[in-house]
Order: C-alpha cells, then structure tokens, then sequence
C-alpha cells in the first residue's frame, strides 16, 4: 500500500505561510501532478512528503505508517530532483546504488537491481560512466534509475524536465508515462508547466499561495475549473476573462453581455459582481456558428492581431463598435478577446467580424471570491431556436457554491 | 511492486530499534537551529576548555600575587596592573627590561625625541616589532604580490619561492638568523657594523641590534603572507577595466594610482589588522635568534615570569590579551562593515 | 582619470620632445623611452625581472646560507673566513648530515612533529567539518556573531591562555574562575601529546572552519537532499557526499593545519618540560637543544634546519595551489 495522506499540513517559515492547511490524498498507483506558480508551496509539500522538510503542523501518511516524524530515509520514498543532483564524484553505477548500499543490500541483489533498472531507464553500457562524461538526458535517466531502483513505495519528482532543452523535454514526458505504466507506482510530481501536468497525469493537484485549489483529472480542471485561478492557469493560452455583473437579462459587462436566465446560477443573485471566462477555442466567428449547439448572441468585434501558430491561429479581438484599440494593459482584459480559430481561415486583420461564444462552454465565477458559478448557461427559455440544453445539465451541474467541498467530494467519487 | 519484495531487504527502517537507532531518529527530527547547536558542541567545548576558561582564569590569576614558592595566592585587586604602569613590577622581568619606557627628552640631536630605554620595555618593543614589521612587510608583500600577478614563464616556481619563507618553521628560521649573526659563525655582523647598522660585538646581546635582526627576520618570513592576500585581491579585479583605462590612454602608472590601488585598499587594509594582531603575540622568534632579556615582548614577559610571579604574568598576559583584543574589534568592526 | 589630464601629459610630452631633440645619449635614450612604446615596454620588462630576481635571491638566500654552513666543516665555520659577498661553502662535508642524528637523536623529534601534526589535523579536520556544514549551510539564529567570536579565539595571543592551561595541564585542579570552585582534577598532560594537540586544536580550528564553510556552502542543496532521501542521515550526507565532493577544501585546510603545527612555537616549547623526545618534544625542542647543548656544533644546527624544513618545503612545492588558495579564502572570506 501506498496511499499518500496529507492532513491539515501547514509549514510556516519565520513571516510567511509556505503551505496551508493542505489536505490531500494520493492513491495507490496513482500519478498526481502538483502544478501552480513559483511560490505557491508545491514544492514545500513535496519535501515534506519526502521529509526534507518538517510541517509546522499536520500529519503526513504513507501507506498506513504516519511519516510525519521520520527522516527521508526510512519513508520509502526516492526522488528525482530539478537539478538532477547525480553524486559527481561516483560514477552511474555507484549513483545509482548508492541507496543500496547505504542499506547493505548484497551485492548480487544490487547487481540485478541495478541492471533492470538501467534497462528500464535504457542506460545499458553507461554504468562505468562519470556524470560530467553524460549528457542532460542521459543524467536524468541515471536519476530516475536510482530512484526506480529502490523500489521505493513513492516517486517523488520535482520538476526533472525543467533544465532539458524543449525537445528531450517532449520526449522524457512520454518516457516517464510509459514507466508509470511499467512500475504502477505512485508518483508525485511537481512542475510549474500546466501543459506537463494536463499530458502526464492521472488527477491534477492545482496549488496557489499555499494552497490547494483544486485536484481533479486534467479533463475536469480544464473543463470545469474551481475558480479564477484555476482557470486561468490551466491551459493555453489563457481563457479570456471578463468582469461584469448579473442583471435580470444575464451578464453585463462594459463591452458586451451574455444573456441567460440568472436564477439558474445557484449562490447568485442579480445584482452580484461576476466574472465570465471562455476559452479561446470556444469562442466562434458567426459563419462557423452551425457547429455550435448553442450560441450566445452575436457581438461586434474588431480584429487586432493574428498570430498563425500553423495548427490554428489566435486572433486578438477588440470588442465592442467603435472599436478602439486599448493599448492600455492593466484594462484591456474588458475590452479584449482572445479567439482561435482554423489555420485555413481567411480571417484578415483589422476585420470588422461578428463573434459568438459557446453557451456550453461559458464559465462564471464570483468576482470577489473567484468561486466558480457556472460552467456552461442555458438560454433565456423562450429566445432564440432551440440550443441543445443538454450539454449543461450533465457538466455544467457543477456549480460554484459548494467548491469548498469540491476538494474531497472528488477524491471520493473518482 | 515494493510489498513483495520486503524479504530481499529492510524497507521500512522505521521498525528498526535500538539506543542507536533512536539517537539519530531524534536527532534527525532536531530543528536547524537544534541541529546547529548540536554540531557546534565540540567546537565550544574545545574552544571553552583551552581559549575562554584560561582567558578568565588568566584574568582572575591576575588579581592575586602567586609568588612561586612562598605559600598561597593572596589577593591584591588591580594591583599588578597598577605596578606595571608604575614600574615597580620591573624587578621581576628578566635582566633589566621594564614594562614601560622611561623618560622621554627632545632635543635637537638626531634623532630629536629620545626616549630612555626604549629598547627595555616590553610594550615599546612589542608596538616598535609589530609597526615596523607590518609596514615593510605590506610594501614588500606588495611588491611580490605585483610580481605574481603577471604573466610569465616559471610563476609558479617563483610563486612557491616566495610562499616558501612563510611555511618554515619559527625555531627554522629564528636558527638561520641566529647563525647569521652569531659572533662565531656570522658573515653579516662585520659586514653590517661597519656601516653602524648592527653593534660590532655581543651583537645578539645588544637589544637595539637584535630588535632590528628580529624584524629582518619576521619581514623575511611573512611579507609571503601578506603578498599572496594581497595577489587575491589583486586577482579578484575585473581585467576589463584595465582595457577601459587603457582605451582612455593612462599609462601603467595611471592604471596602478586609479584603478589597483584604489580596489586593493580595503584587502590591504584587513590584511594589515590581521598581520599586526599576529605581529604583536612575537616570542618564538626572539627566544630562537636572542632572548627574552635582550629582546622583552609581552609574551616574552609572561613567559619569563609565570615560573616566578604568576599573579604578574598573568597581569601581563592580560594586558596583551586587551591590546589585541582592541586590534581584534578593528576586524569585526571591518568585518561588520562588509556585512558578515 | 579625466581626459584634461591627459592631454597634458601629451602637450607636456610633445613640448618634451621639440626642446630635447639634439641632447647626448642618455637623454635620447629617455626621450626614446617616454615616447615609443616598444622602449618602453622594454625597460618595463627588464624593471620586472630585476625585482622578480631580487625578491628570488632575498627569499631564497637564507636557505642557501643553511647550506653553505652544513657543508662546511665546523672548524672552518669557526675560523670564519667567509668570501664576501660571494658567500661558498669552505670545503664539502655532507657527513654533517648524519651526525645530526647521532649525536641527539634529530629523527625522533621530527617524528613526534609528524604525529602531533597529523592527531591535530585529524581531529581539526573533523570538529572543523561539522562546524564548517553548520555555518555553510544552515540558518539559525546567532549565527553571524558566533563566526566572529570564533574568529577572535584565534587571534587571541597563546600567552593570554598559558597560564591555566599549564597549571591545568601539570595536574592541578581545574577551577571555576571567580566563584572558587573546583570543578575536577586533569590528568597530568605535560610531556604528553595532549599538552600540545589540544592547544594546537583550539588555536589553529578557526581558520580551517572558515576554510570549511566557504567550501560546504558551495555544494548544491539537491545533493544533500539526494543522498538523505537515498538513505542517510543529514550528517551521513555530510560525511559521504558533501566532504568528499569538497574534498580539495578539505585538503587545504588540513596542508595548512599541518603546517601551522609543524611550525608552532609556543606551545612546543613550554609543553614539553625537558625538550626530551621521549616527552614528545617536537622539532622546536631538538634544535633548541642544539642550540644550548651543542652550542658550538654551528655546522650540524644548520643541517638540523636543512632536515626540519625539507618536509614543509616538499609539501609547500606539492600543495601550492591549496596552500594560496586556502590562505585568501580563509583569511579574507572572499
């Protein structure tokens, strides 16, 4: 067994708050990623999973031993670490037994440890090899093999990719999926690269100023974020988001408004500051509209700037009639709208264009809280032909009221 | 996959037990600032057994009189103290040194302030060896210092000649001295009283002679120490601007007055306070090329009086003890400024 | 540096050489130096190597008189008949290096220098090591002015310590300074090692602890880290990964150590009452004791030196680049 269990874990240094209150379980076999800005505590939790680091308060569990007082050594973890941290003074075999040996295995047990391990990690023929005669890759591999071969009960990794060059990156990515597979043994990993966390991981721990926002698979963090930050870290580029208020109508916002039926969001009232996210490939220019089930009503929109990226292309929106460009940062979020489009579009810059977004895809979050409210709106009963309301009532049921719970009702159903 | 494999080996230390198993449990389990103090007790320990205990003690010793041989220590206060600034302790310093010097005339006879028995009084040799000592070895220690900073063929083996001197051993190079200018071996005696530099005989016995020798000797040996701080520091400039200076045409010399000296000022000076603490504790040498009654530092003194009057020589070392700890404070306070 | 200055120098330079054309050679010889570079350089290079050549000679020289006067039969040494200044030894008698260990017994001496050199290292090199990881690299509060009083103890002068420490060292009871009691009965140290290597340990710790940490703070977190999540303690990791990873750090401070024992003074001789090898007596002692009881033996003190100093000589010529780099670091905490 190996279930990972953080309860109501805090770690103050002198001034600040670096974790709070963090609970959190990993199961057995599982591969949770802890994803979120510099700062924000994902790797202070790691080392006091791996005992580098003690809580302030709390209690950790792995497996069914509470490790909360024990040294890194005796908690039957091994960790691959962003800076690789290969012993430079022993060569890849002595690295990667190191572990071994300290605990006195026999050497013929150490032998064949070592040699799967380095057919797992394909470093055969390397093992009389110094690290400084390796490369970044070949290295990271001798790390991950001294920690496959302890057999340890938990992987802890924290940020392994981060000092490859773009292109291994990609490739150790699909590597370390694959050893998942092969070892079906938790792991931890910390990143600061949400794409790393969406590709690689079976449920998605979303940390920010010390504390956990959300841990959901990837699919449903993007899908149905918890709330602002969440759904502006997740993904990218990052959904478009806009701050307005409920009135009888639906959304109202200083450039445009979004109209629904606001007693169908629960915990809101009219009235109420909200912020409405989309996403840029759920926002749609209106000759593409058939495709959509259920489109809101169109608005006016200028283009700004295309950026082709080859597979698809962002199209930088100003909206509104008299469209005037904000060269103003700080307000430009209001005014602006972030749109992706197909490659072969013949969309032109400086284009006066009609947008619409998927109703099913329109979050709203509490302003003031940064609760979720809604993930996806009904029309107004009655406007408009008939939309597919079906899309929201299975996903977009989820509403923002209850997030406090939504931590642990999602460990528990999943 | 680790649960099927606990037979082949300990997993878990954690079910381990033993006195020594729970040392380092607790041990590790020690905050950093536990752990710290836990590390640094061997350091107190040895550095409270021989440097703090026997500074306090020396102080307390000071207050009694311990004639050697006449019965138990009997207190007396600051007494001591007050015989050395006064000079009725002198009649227990070897031969006839004094603790102070004795009076001071000026007049205009070379050269203008003379001072009696200058060359008797421990403080006055003691301050006279450490100046002088430390300002040739700083103009020397330089020299070199410019010397290994260039480019050349063979700097390495010119770099270990000059280091060499500063690694010999005191008794090494008290004995090459004392040879040099014993009367029965010496080359340099004849050839240096002819120019009235050293005394013509008894030269080791001659306290202004030997003071000199002694110093000779002691540049000899340490202008290496203070070359290869200063060669760090001069190392650590930035050789771009050297370019810079050399772009806005200022000659070698220029680059020497504006741009070195000014950046080795604050290693020159730290190297100076620390030469002249050490400058100031001299005995080895003295008691290898002289004695203690030709030559009276501080330590000398204590040494020649703590068989005797140990109450004095502790006084004695006390006093020493201050006047370095006042050079000590100019290096924390050099260190504070550069934030430690 | 501004450029007015400068353009002074030229005019001055170019007035220089409009008035000094016609004048005798020394003139044009400087004149030649001030204006072309080439000349000058060249004469910068001969002022170099006259002073490199000087340095050389006023360094080495010394040693070079050892030398002459161990190969020189005494009675010539006391004859005295030196050909200045072109110093030469006055005949060849290498026996002198024999006889030095047959008339006291030299060897032991040095041997009792080797071991106390070697007990103090080892013991400095590893008191030195958990102080230099505890400053290096952990936080706690204090930590600052502890470094500073430990770097006063080692400025203190060994005659501020002397007194209790021989009175302790002979046998007598250690007592409270101040309050009067007695706190416990030494063993009797004197003539042992222990008279000498614990001194010697006090006063040489600090610089090997400042030499420590600048070292054991320049190895990555990640590596500790490693090796405690791979399975040892913290100071485990100390010992096995971040000491043999500093292993140069450690080299310099234990070639200074040495050293600095090898050379010691005080402490050497007073500790050792009777300046006997069989009292652990160092070097200090046996060349003393050429120096009182053979005092007219000039020709065997001279290659008593020669044999005291080849060892430090050799060690100085094979760990120079420790010895420079540990003294800067060490001492200016650069």
């Amino acid at each position: 067994m190996a279930r990972v269990t953080l309860n109501h874990v805090t770690k103050r240094y002198e001034d600040v708050v670096a974790v709070n209150d963090m609970n959190l379980e990993i199961k057995d076999g599982e591969f949770v990623c802890l994803v979120g800005p510099s700062g924000c505590g994902k790797s202070t939790t790691m080392e006091m999973v791996a005992g580098l680091t003690k809580p302030s308060e709390g209690n950790i569990h792995i497996g069914d031993v509470d490790v909360t007082t024990l040294p890194p050594k005796d908690r039957g973890v091994a960790m691959v670490f962003q800076n690789i941290a290969l012993f430079p003074h022993m060569d890849v075999y002595d690295n990667i037994s190191f572990g071994l040996r300290l605990r006195k295995y026999d050497k013929e047990e150490i032998d064949r440890r070592v040699d799967h391990a380095s057919d797992i990690v394909q470093l055969e023929g390397m093992l009389d090899r110094m690290p400084d005669e390796m490369s970044g890759g070949q290295r990271q591999r001798v790390a991950i093999a001294r920690a496959i071969v302890r057999e340890p009960d938990v992987f802890l990794m924290d940020e392994p990719l981060a000092n490859l060059d773009a292109k291994l990156r990609v490739h150790m990515r699909t590597e370390l999926q694959r050893l998942h597979k092969e070892l079906d043994t938790t792991i931890i990993y910390v990143t600061h690269d949400q794409a790393e966390a969406m590709t690689m991981s079976d449920r998605i721990a979303v940390l920010d100023a010390g504390e956990l926002q959300q841990i959901d698979p990837p699919l449903v963090c993007y899908n149905e974020p918890a709330n602002l930050f969440v759904a502006g870290f997740i993904g990218s580029p990052a959904m478009n988001f806009a701050e307005g208020k409920l009135v009888p109508g639906g959304f109202e916002s200083e450039h445009f408004s979004v109209e629904f039926d606001p007693s169908q969001i629960p915990g809101a009232s009219v009235g109420d500051r909200v912020t409405l996210g989309i996403r840029p490939e759920d926002v749609f220019t209106t000759d593409r509209i058939q495709n959509l089930s259920s489109a809101t009503a169109s608005l006016d929109a200028t283009t700004d700037v295309l950026e082709p990226m080859g597979d698809e292309i962002f199209v930088y929106l100003v909206l509104g009639e008299s469209a005037e460009r904000s060269m103003e940062g700080e307000t430009a979020s209001s005014n602006q709208l972030l749109m992706s489009v197909n490659p072969d579009s013949d969309i032109q810059e400086d284009e006066d264009v009609e947008v619409v977004l998927d109703r099913s895809k329109v979050h709203l979050f509490d302003t003031a809280s940064g609760h979720a409210l809604a993930h996806g709106i009904e029309e107004l009963p009655g406007s408009g032909a008939g939309g597919g309301p079906g899309t929201e009532a299975g996903t977009g049921g989820r509403t923002g009221a209850d997030t406090e719970s939504q931590v642990t009702e999602a460990e528990s159903d999943r | 996959m680790s649960t099927d494999e606990q037979s082949s080996g300990p997993t878990r230390e954690s079910r381990r037990s033993g006195p020594l198993v729970a040392i380092t449990r607790w041990m590790e389990n020690l905050g950093e600032t536990g752990f710290a103090y836990l590390l640094l007790t061997p350091v107190f320990l040895l550095l409270g057994a021989i440097a703090l205990y026997p500074l306090l003690r020396t102080f307390e010793l000071s207050l009694y009189t311990n004639i050697i041989g006449t019965g138990g220590p009997e207190f007396v206060g600051f007494d001591h103290y007050v015989s050395l600034l006064t000079g009725e302790s002198d009649q227990w310093l070897p031969g006839t040194s004094q603790f102070l010097w004795g009076d001071v005339t000026v007049d205009g006879a070379f050269p203008f302030v003379h001072v009696q028995g200058v060359f008797r009084s421990a403080l006055a040799v003691t301050l006279i060896f450490a100046a002088v000592s430390v300002f040739f070895e700083t103009l020397i220690g330089f020299g070199q210092a410019l010397v290994l900073d260039q480019e050349f063929r063979g700097r390495s083996w010119v770099r270990v000649a000059i280091i060499i001197p500063w690694a010999i051993p005191i008794v090494i190079q008290g004995m090459i001295f004392y040879l040099m200018f014993h009367p029965s071996t010496g080359f340099a005696t004849e050839f240096l009283a002819n120019y009235g530099i050293v005394a013509q005989n008894n030269t080791l016995n001659d306290p202004a002679s030997s003071l000199l020798i002694v110093t000779v000797a002691d540049i000899w040996k340490t202008s290496a120490f203070m070359a290869l701080l200063i060669l760090a520091g001069l190392q650590s400039i930035d050789r771009s601007l050297y370019d810079v200076a050399k772009v806005a045409g200022a000659s070698r010399w220029q680059q020497f007055r504006l741009i070195t000296f000014p950046l080795i000022l604050p290693t020159l000076g730290i190297a100076i306070l620390f030469r002249t603490i050490d400058a100031m504790r001299i005995y080895g040498l003295i008691d290898s090329v002289s004695s203690c009654t030709v030559v009276p530092s501080l330590s000398c003194m204590v040494v020649a009086t703590f068989g005797s009057q140990r109450g004095l020589a502790s006084a004695i070392a006390f006093v020493t003890a201050i006047i370095i700890g006042i050079a000590v404070l100019g290096v924390i306070y050099q260190q504070y400024k550069e934030g430690l | 540096m501004s450029g007015e200055t400068q353009t002074q120098t030229q005019t001055q330079t170019q007035a220089q050489s409009q008035s000094e054309t016609e004048q005798g050679p020394l003139a044009n010889w400087t004149q030649g130096v001030i204006s072309d570079p080439d000349q000058r350089s060249l004469l910068y290079r001969a002022l170099f190597y006259a002073i490199t050549i000087f340095f050389l000679v006023t360094t080495l020289f010394p040693f070079y008189w050892l030398l002459v006067l161990a190969l020189t039969p005494n009675n010539l040494i006391l004859a005295g008949d030196w050909d200045l200044p072109f110093l030469r030894p006055q005949g060849f008698n290498p026996q002198a290096f024999v006889e030095v260990f047959e008339q006291i017994p030299f060897h032991l001496y040095v041997f009792n220098s080797f071991v106390l050199a070697t007990m103090t290292t080892i013991i400095v090199i590893i008191i030195a090591s958990l102080a230099g990881y505890v400053f290096g690299r952990l936080e706690f509060p204090g930590r600052g002015p502890l470094m500073l009083a430990i770097l006063m103890v080692s400025y203190f002068p060994p005659a501020a310590f002397l007194i209790p420490l021989f009175e302790a060292f002979t046998g007598n009871p250690v007592v409270a300074p101040f309050i009067g009691v007695e706190l416990f009965t030494p063993p009797r140290l004197v003539n042992t090692p222990g008279a000498m290597v614990l001194p010697f340990s006090a006063l040489f710790l600090p610089l090997s602890i400042f030499i420590l940490t600048t070292f054991y703070a320049q190895i990555p977190d990640g590596l500790e880290d490693a090796a405690r999540v791979e399975g040892t303690t913290r100071l485990g990791a100390l010992f096995r990964v971040i000491m043999p990873l500093s292993a140069p750090g450690v080299a310099t401070a234990a070639v200074l150590t040495f050293i600095a024992v090898y050379n010691e003074y005080f402490f050497s001789s007073i500790m050792a009452l009777g300046n006997e090898p069989q009292q652990w007596s160092p070097l200090v002692g046996g060349l003393l004791q050429y120096q009182s009881l053979y005092s007219t033996e000039f020709n065997l003190m001279a290659a008593a030196s020669i044999v005291g100093v080849l060892p430090v000589v050799i060690l100085v010529v094979v760990a120079q680049e420790r010895i420079v780099s540990g003294l800067t670091a060490g001492a200016l905490k650069e």
